[in-house]
């Protein structure tokens, strides 16, 4: 791994994982494997999940009942674990992207104030 | 499978799965498998504390703990069943017999009435403090309240959706084919609406009922009454019964096992305005300064205690300034309605309750330092456990969590299995208190069975014990020397470290000293039941029958009642077998008494003096002597001044001179003279003499209510029934109440038998379980000390020796315990003969017997285990070490 390359990657803030899951389940059911891809993927490979810490999220999700397991086939014939949402995730998706949305906002506000009116 | 499981059975596999496929996108983009490999799991990191973090999320870590400690602690106990049963039953007595015993007094004092919603319902009392002389006339209850003062209280707070008031004990005579007397209570005429109790049959009371005074002759009867008197005479209702000669229509009949709101039974229930109805001659719903109705209101939804305070207080307020005479004020003690509640009740019950639940708690304390004592001795068999875990890092606070969960495990079962043993034998032990009380003795409507409350006291009680007997172990043996710990060959804790060795000790001493209280106890109480069998009262008290007759509740003005006495007696006289008739106002030993403050000359103060309106010839009928004087001439009554003291009356009040002509005033300045002396006999108290008494004679204006006292010389059971018959014929719905003069003495040696028997239980309880732990000591400390006992013997002891050696270690906290205890109950024992009758303080033969018979209990348990310690051959002992 690159000196470059460490830099451009960030390390993901408490609890967003949980949402980011959340958020990629919505393109519907989903493998492990194939979640920290899309993660990877979708943003341009700049957050950088630690495989592992993805199962831990996973759980804590399932015993909230905001997405839910199913044994499954994947695309090339395996079985494997697929987790989707729940309405009860959908809810709390939309919950705590609006929080993010905040945050993000207000921090922006801090770090560049007058740009906000701008944009 | 639960959610939880299947998720971390499949976990495993869905990681594995996770690797394979960044493992082939890898290949794919053309790494050699090996490098693919290792890039994949590279970027998963840590597997195994990924698993964890996973697991973390399901379950707890301290629970995951203490599932693990409580299986670990089951496998443990079960390895070991000797001790573990030892154990549990040790608990389960301690425990048991505690919460047999809360349940009782939760069944009296805490439970709520046994009505709908009762946690609604508050009882009301007052108490009075009087700027200097204050004066209230008290009917059963000094709390209480007077009629008016009920009416305030009900038409001007904003808290009670109903506030009712009651008299009860009212004594009635139900006229029936044969007459007796029962309790009643007379209500507020919302007493069933308010308390939300409908009648089983019938109606409860409506408003009109209370409309007018003595108006409305309505009655509803409870359930016993209704089946015991009447057959379950379905048609009962409508129909009339006759109570104190008046009749009443029955308008109800209550539902089973509705029995009033007083801890003994209610046989019926009238208005409130047919009070003096019941009881002739005696206005009290006009009586503005008398305390005789008990109050029970229901508060509005929402309301608190403290809001019920405020208000009622209020109205207190208002009427303690609108109260003529000596200035007061009121305070009102106001709580959740259960069958005790009035401060009076409660001052009563606190101090009996206190003493007998600190001495059952003894027994558990027992039990406790028997366990603790199985505890360490199991302690150092894993001395080796122990130190391996913590020489593998295992934190002390950890092994203490531990062994305090296995404590707990076995205080647990045992708590449970005692529960469940008190519950079950519950019913028994009540059959056999109550079939030791006398048989008139009036029955309780405690409901004993188990709630909340009690199951919480078990529950709680358990855990205690399980950190008492558990805690002082567990520190201990999680404290150790590694080094020599795990070598084997460090000296077996307890048994050759002097502080273990004196740990156990205690242990054992404070148990025997804890048994010898309980024992010396039950010892004085059995001395004082027997001084109680064999007392001799000092008259003849065989053969005498005894007639109460109260002709005033019964309807009677007083020339009628003298009318009936009259011929009542002579019919009496002349029956066969009757030797001898006499009336009095008190029968010996009946629990009723009179007394009153005279005035001596010479003295400043006043003298208490009980007294008593005979006829003359009951001193000769009771067989007590008239030592000095005269006794009374059959034409002397209440007009003429002479009057009989007793011999130790006199002594008090006139010592060292003749008691004869000495003068005694009344407070109203009535004077007396002193005509007679009579020999000392216990006719007010049984077991004391001390109190002052005397005789004034008898005249008609106690024919009201009085005693007839007959000795006779035939059988008491036709005897009895023609003394009925010659009531009957006189007037047939007088109620004759016959019973034999030794029968009163059963009421007072029931309450000294009944607590007897419950401490003689405790003391040989108390001794089994010392026993048991002396037993246990020894032989733990015997089997530990094999190479020492080798040694002995290979240098040529014999085995007397031996065994003198083992029964002095042993006897040694016997003895230091038994002479603690001895002191303690010397020390309680004055408190006990105060509660007795018939108790000595310091009775010899209980304190000289009971130490006696624990030694002699002690020594056989040490000699027992003591014999395997003179058995040992030296050889094998020095060998196996």
């Amino acid at each position: 791994m690159s000196t470059r390359e460490k830099n451009e990657r960030i390390e993901l803030l408490q609890g967003t994982l949980d949402l980011l899951i959340l958020r990629t389940l919505q393109l519907g059911p989903m493998h492990g494997h194939a979640i920290s891809k899309a993660i990877e993927f979708r943003s341009d490979d700049v957050l950088q999940v630690e495989q592992g810490s993805l199962y831990p999220a996973l759980h804590r999700l399932i015993k909230r009942r905001w997405i839910s397991a199913e044994d499954g086939t994947s695309e090339n014939n395996r079985r494997a674990k697929f987790y989707a949402l729940t309405s009860k995730g959908k809810q709390q998706l939309a919950v705590e992207a609006g929080k993010w949305d905040k945050l993000a906002r207000a921090i922006a506000q801090i770090l560049r104030p007058g740009e906000q009116e701008e944009a | 499978m639960t959610r939880r499981k299947r998720m971390l059975a499949e976990l495993d596999q869905d990681i594995r799965n996770h690797l394979e496929r960044e493992t082939q996108d890898n290949i794919d983009r053309g790494m050699s498998p090996e490098d693919a490999r290792y890039a994949a799991l590279h970027k998963f990191g840590n597997v195994t504390r990924v698993k964890e973090e996973t697991w973390k999320v399901w379950n707890p870590v301290w629970l995951e703990q203490l599932l693990q400690d409580v299986r670990f602690g089951i496998r443990t106990l079960l390895r070991s069943p000797g001790l573990t049963v030892a154990a549990v039953m040790a608990i389960a007595l301690g425990i048991g017999i505690n919460v047999g015993i809360f349940s009782v007094l939760n069944g009296l004092a805490m439970r709520l009435l046994p009505v709908p919603r009762a946690q609604e319902l508050v009882s009301v009392n007052q108490i009075f403090h009087f700027q200097g002389r204050g004066d209230r006339l008290i009917h059963n209850g000094a709390n209480w309240f007077s009629y008016s003062e009920y009416q305030d209280y009900r038409d001007h707070n904003h808290v009670f959706s109903g506030l009712v008031a009651y008299e009860p004990y009212v004594e009635a005579n139900l006229r029936d084919t044969d007459v007796r007397q029962v309790l009643g209570t007379v209500t507020s005429c919302n007493y069933f609406d308010v308390l939300i109790e409908r009648p089983a049959q019938g109606r409860g009371f409506v408003g009109s009922d209370c409309a007018s005074h003595g108006a409305n002759a309505v009655v509803v009867v409870s359930d016993d009454l209704w089946r015991g008197k009447f057959a379950a005479d379905p048609s009962l209702v409508g129909k009339q019964i006759v109570l104190n000669q008046t009749a009443y229509t029955v308008i109800g009949v209550a539902r089973p096992g509705f029995t009033g709101t007083e801890p003994i039974p209610s046989a019926f229930w009238a208005p409130l305005t047919m009070q003096q109805a019941l009881e002739p001659r005696i206005d009290r719903l006009s009586s503005d300064n008398m305390s005789w109705l008990a109050l029970l209101g229901r508060t509005r939804p929402g309301v608190t205690m403290q809001e019920v305070r405020a208000d009622l207080g209020v109205i207190a307020r208002r009427i303690d300034q609108q109260h003529s005479g000596p200035r007061r004020t009121t305070s009102l003690a106001i709580h959740a309605a259960t069958f005790f509640t009035s401060p009076e009740q409660r001052s009563f019950l606190i101090p009996v309750a206190s003493v007998v639940l600190a001495a059952f708690a003894l027994v558990l304390l027992i039990a406790c330092a028997n366990v603790a004592n199985l505890l360490l001795a199991r302690a150092s068999v894993r001395q080796r456990e122990m130190a391996l875990r913590l020489s593998m890092g295992a934190g002390r606070w950890r092994l203490v969590r531990q062994l305090l969960t296995e404590s707990l495990l076995l205080s647990i079962a045992g708590g449970a299995l005692g529960s469940i043993i008190a519950f079950w034998s519950f019913i028994r032990i009540t059959q056999v208190v109550t079939s030791h009380l006398p048989h008139d003795f009036p029955p309780f409507a405690v409901n004993v069975a188990p709630n909340l409350h009690v199951l919480a006291y078990a529950l709680a009680l358990s855990l205690f014990t399980g950190i008492a007997f558990g805690l002082v172990p567990a520190l201990r043996s999680s404290r150790l020397d590694l080094n020599s710990a795990i070598k084997g060959d460090g000296t077996p804790f307890g048994a050759g470290k002097r502080s273990g060795r004196f740990l156990l000790n205690t242990l054992v001493g404070s148990q025997v000293s804890v048994c010898m209280v309980l024992l010396l106890a039950a010892g004085l109480l059995l001395r004082g039941l027997y001084s109680a069998q064999t007392v001799d009262p000092g008259f003849e008290i065989k053969g005498v029958a005894t007639i109460f007759l109260n002709l005033e509740k019964q309807g009677y003005d007083p020339a009628r009642a003298t009318h009936f006495m009259r011929r009542f007696r002579e019919r009496i006289q002349g029956l066969p077998g009757v030797v001898d008739v006499a009336q009095a106002e008190c029968a010996p030993l009946s629990h009723d008494f009179s007394g009153s403050e005279f005035a001596v000359s010479g003295r400043a103060d006043t003298v208490g003096v009980e007294y008593n309106h005979i006829t003359p010839d009951y001193f000769s009928l009771l067989g007590i002597p008239i030592v000095l004087g005269r006794d009374f001439s059959p034409v002397e009554t209440h007009e003429a001044p002479g009057i009989i003291v007793t011999e130790s009356t006199a002594r008090r009040l006139w010592p060292g001179q003749d008691p004869l002509g000495k003068a005694l005033r009344e407070i109203s300045g009535r004077e007396y003279s002193v005509i007679g002396v009579a020999k000392d006999a216990q006719v007010a108290h049984l077991g004391k003499l001390d109190t002052n008494y005397l005789y004034f004679p008898a005249g008609t204006e106690d024919d009201s209510r009085s005693y007839v006292l007959v000795r006779y010389a035939t059988g008491f059971t036709s005897l009895a029934k023609s003394i009925r018959d010659a009531g009957r014929s006189i007037d047939p719905g007088v109620t004759v109440d016959v019973t034999r003069l030794e029968d009163y003495l059963e009421v007072w040696r029931a309450p000294s038998r009944i607590v007897a028997a419950l401490s003689g239980a405790l003391g040989a309880l108390a001794l089994l379980l010392c026993s048991i732990g002396v037993y246990g000591m020894v032989s733990y400390s015997v089997s530990r000390s094999v190479r020492d006992i080798g040694i002995r013997m290979a240098l040529g002891a014999d085995g007397a020796k031996v065994m003198r050696h083992v029964l002095w270690q042993a006897m040694r906290p016997v003895l230091i315990g038994a002479t603690i205890g001895v002191a303690l109950c010397a020390a309680v024992s004055g408190v006990l003969s105060s509660m007795m009758f018939g108790l000595g303080t310091h009775d010899p033969v209980a304190f000289i017997c009971m130490p006696l018979f624990l030694f002699a209990v002690a020594f056989v348990a040490t000699f027992i285990p003591g014999r395997r310690a003179m058995r040992v051959d030296p050889m094998i002992a020095l060998r196996c070490e």
